[in-house]
């Protein structure tokens, strides 16, 4: 009996779950279904375009595909969303043992009082547009001159750095060509805690002294001093000292003012206010970005299915059922962490299968295509697609990468035509 | 010649390459591949050929899987004398200050406890388009004839 393992979501944790689990059970049948037509989730739609290096993990996890026998199912989304092709229950019944992998990918609200503000939107959703995420195509956002960006970690440096970067800054990227941010003039980031408790790496703040131009100030209201020997804080004086000759853009650090609600003029965003310990502080802007975080999408019901205490410990949900990843974990953690989290999780599935009793064989990956027949997504598809965007890049990028759904589809199916 | 491969990792593209290069020298070689987290420097061998295969994180720190190796090389002070070594960087140019420094701090340290390092180190940049294996393979042909 070979055992069928169905990983969903071809993000970080999925690929190096099936990377981890097919050196433990050689014989076993994996495949990675993803939502949409092509692989890799946050490493090719998340992390920032201008991390090319960073995003080169994807190299890694080709060679699954490519040469270690783990299969790719794309464009077909697991849950109870009315585009979904299975249920998870469906999906149950096809497979042996299924991980969800799904990820996190809905911006986490900065309050009540911030919804439904016209110039207010989430890093999810910007990092996506910036990521040519096919559900980004609808997304135009208007940042204007002055933008407030919400949250001190690593998403909110990324943020940061591309709205301050310009056209040549970009070289060697596959940020959309045309597409840096000329009109806006300044950008304020504020974080709640203070800056010893921040979580970005000095590193992410280094990197923003090669960007010609910034004039960088530490706001007024927020002290460095603590922590002398806080690498991140050494990386922000560093930072701040160093002043340009000529000023493009202007950049400031706040830490340890929580947002307390937009202030409008006339129905639209003029700024924000914040508040600690009775004093506040406002700052005018023309958009904010949060980048405090992320939940889930709701569509795999995750808290009834993580309630069990233990699955955020091991990621046993129920016997065949595993969670990978942000979505096991919440949505911290680096791209190194999901490896090293997946590899255990992968050691309690190897010991699942080894010891499960020889019982009727399951149908696995046979199912999917069967039931779904063209309108899945191979992984030569996908390698289509990278060939297409490759040889799209202009001039100063490495890939010019198709923005749509419709369009990918299309690029796919003229391919399996001229085949 | 016994060739052992030994990688320090953080994202899992120093282990990958060696399995790579594991496979294209299998032919004519006996190689074993190992996490540096599971060697220690004194189960090191004079019989054997080392090639280290190590990445750099932080700010051009060892990745978390060499640094049990680099904390005993360097606190233990072990003599490797008779150990013959070579060294290949995954890094990326996007870190330009601390390009590579993490397989620097290796062969630094593995030179400092009397082991011989045999040619050049190699490097690759995970921001270049070129692949590791297409670099580190005629890299350690190379070394592999200055070792035999
Ligand atoms: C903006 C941003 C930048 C980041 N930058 C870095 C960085 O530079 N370095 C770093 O180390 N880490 C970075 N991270 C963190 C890193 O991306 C995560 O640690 C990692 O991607 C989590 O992996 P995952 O596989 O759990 O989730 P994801 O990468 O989100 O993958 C989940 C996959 O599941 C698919 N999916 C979702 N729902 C379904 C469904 N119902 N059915 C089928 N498929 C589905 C998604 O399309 C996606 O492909 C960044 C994160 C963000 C948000
Ligand atoms: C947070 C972070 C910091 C890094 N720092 C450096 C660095 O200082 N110097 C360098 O050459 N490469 C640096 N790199 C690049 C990695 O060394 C490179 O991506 C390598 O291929 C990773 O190999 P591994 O998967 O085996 O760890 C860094 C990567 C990340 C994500």
């Amino acid at each position: 009996m070979t055992a069928k393992v169905a990983i969903v979501g071809a993000g970080p944790s999925g690929c190096y779950l099936a990377q981890a689990l097919g050196k433990l059970c050689k014989e076993a049948e994996i495949t990675v279904i993803e939502k949409l037509p092509v692989p890799f989730g946050l490493a090719r739609y998340g992390v920032a375009p201008d991390h090319q290096g960073t995003k080169a993990v994807t190299r890694q996890f080709a060679k699954l595909f490519e040469k270690q026998g783990v299969g790719f199912a794309g464009n077909l989304e697991i849950g109870t969303s009315p585009s979904a092709a299975l249920s998870l229950e469906e999906l149950r019944a096809l497979f042996d043992v299924v991980v969800l992998a799904t990820g996190l990918s809905q911006d986490r609200s900065p309050g009540r009082d911030f919804e439904g503000t016209p110039g207010i939107y989430g890093s999810g959703a910007v990092t996506r547009l910036w990521n040519s995420h096919p559900e980004a195509a609808e997304f135009s956002p208007e940042f204007g001159a002055r933008v407030v960006v919400l949250g001190a970690g690593n998403v909110a440096i990324d943020v940061l750095r591309l709205l301050a970067k310009a056209e040549d800054d970009f070289a060697g990227s596959d940020f959309p060509a045309g597409g840096a941010y000329d009109q806006v003039r300044e950008i304020h980031l504020v974080g709640r805690s203070p800056a010893d408790q921040a979580k970005f790496d000095p590193v992410m703040i280094r990197e923003l002294a090669k960007i010609p131009g910034l004039a960088v100030s530490i706001g007024e209201g927020t002290a460095l001093n603590s922590g002398e020997d806080d690498k991140r804080l050494a990386a922000l004086r560093d930072l701040a000292t160093a002043q340009p000759d000529a000023i493009t853009k202007k950049i400031s650090f706040h830490f340890g003012w929580p947002a307390k609600k937009p202030l409008r003029s006339n129905g639209t965003l003029s700024g924000v206010l914040f508040e600690r310990d009775g004093e506040e502080m406002a700052l005018p802007c023309d958009s904010v970005i949060s980048a405090i975080g992320y939940e889930d999408d709701g569509k795999l019901n995750r808290s009834a299915l993580l309630d069990g205490a233990s699955t955020h410990e091991t990621g046993q949900i129920a016997p065949g059922l595993y969670a990978a990843g942000w979505f096991k974990r919440g949505p911290q953690g680096t791209i190194p962490e999901n490896r090293a989290d997946s590899q255990k999780i992968a050691a309690l599935i190897a010991e699942e299968i080894a010891a499960a009793p020889a019982g009727a064989e399951k149908p696995g990956v046979a199912a999917l295509q069967a039931q779904f027949g063209n309108r899945m997504t191979s992984y030569s598809d996908w390698q289509h697609i990278d060939d297409v965007e490759k040889a799209a890049a202009p001039e100063g990028r490495c890939r010019a990468k198709i923005s749509n759904l419709p369009e990918m589809l299309a690029v796919i199916e003229n391919r399996r035509q001229a085949l | 010649m016994k060739i052992s491969l030994l990688y320090g990792t953080e994202t899992g593209n120093a282990e990958l390459l060696c399995e790579e290069l594991q496979e294209a020298l299998s032919d004519g070689h006996e190689v074993d591949v190992a996490n540096l987290e599971d060697v220690s420097p004194d189960a090191l061998s004079a019989e054997a050929f080392y090639v280290f295969v190590c990445s750099t994180y932080g700010e051009g720190e060892l990745p978390s899987s060499a640094i049990d190796f680099f904390t005993a090389l360097t606190e233990e002070k072990p003599d490797l004398s008779g150990i013959r070594f070579a060294v290949f960087g995954l890094g990326d140019t996007t870190y330009d200050e601390t390009f590579n420094n993490g397989s620097t701090i290796l062969a630094d340290s593995l030179v400092a406890a009397n082991a011989q390092q045999i040619g050049p180190r190699g490097v690759h940049d995970a921001s270049g388009d070129e692949d590791a294996e297409s670099i580190a393979l005629p890299w350690l042909q190379e070394r592999l004839a200055e070792a035999s």
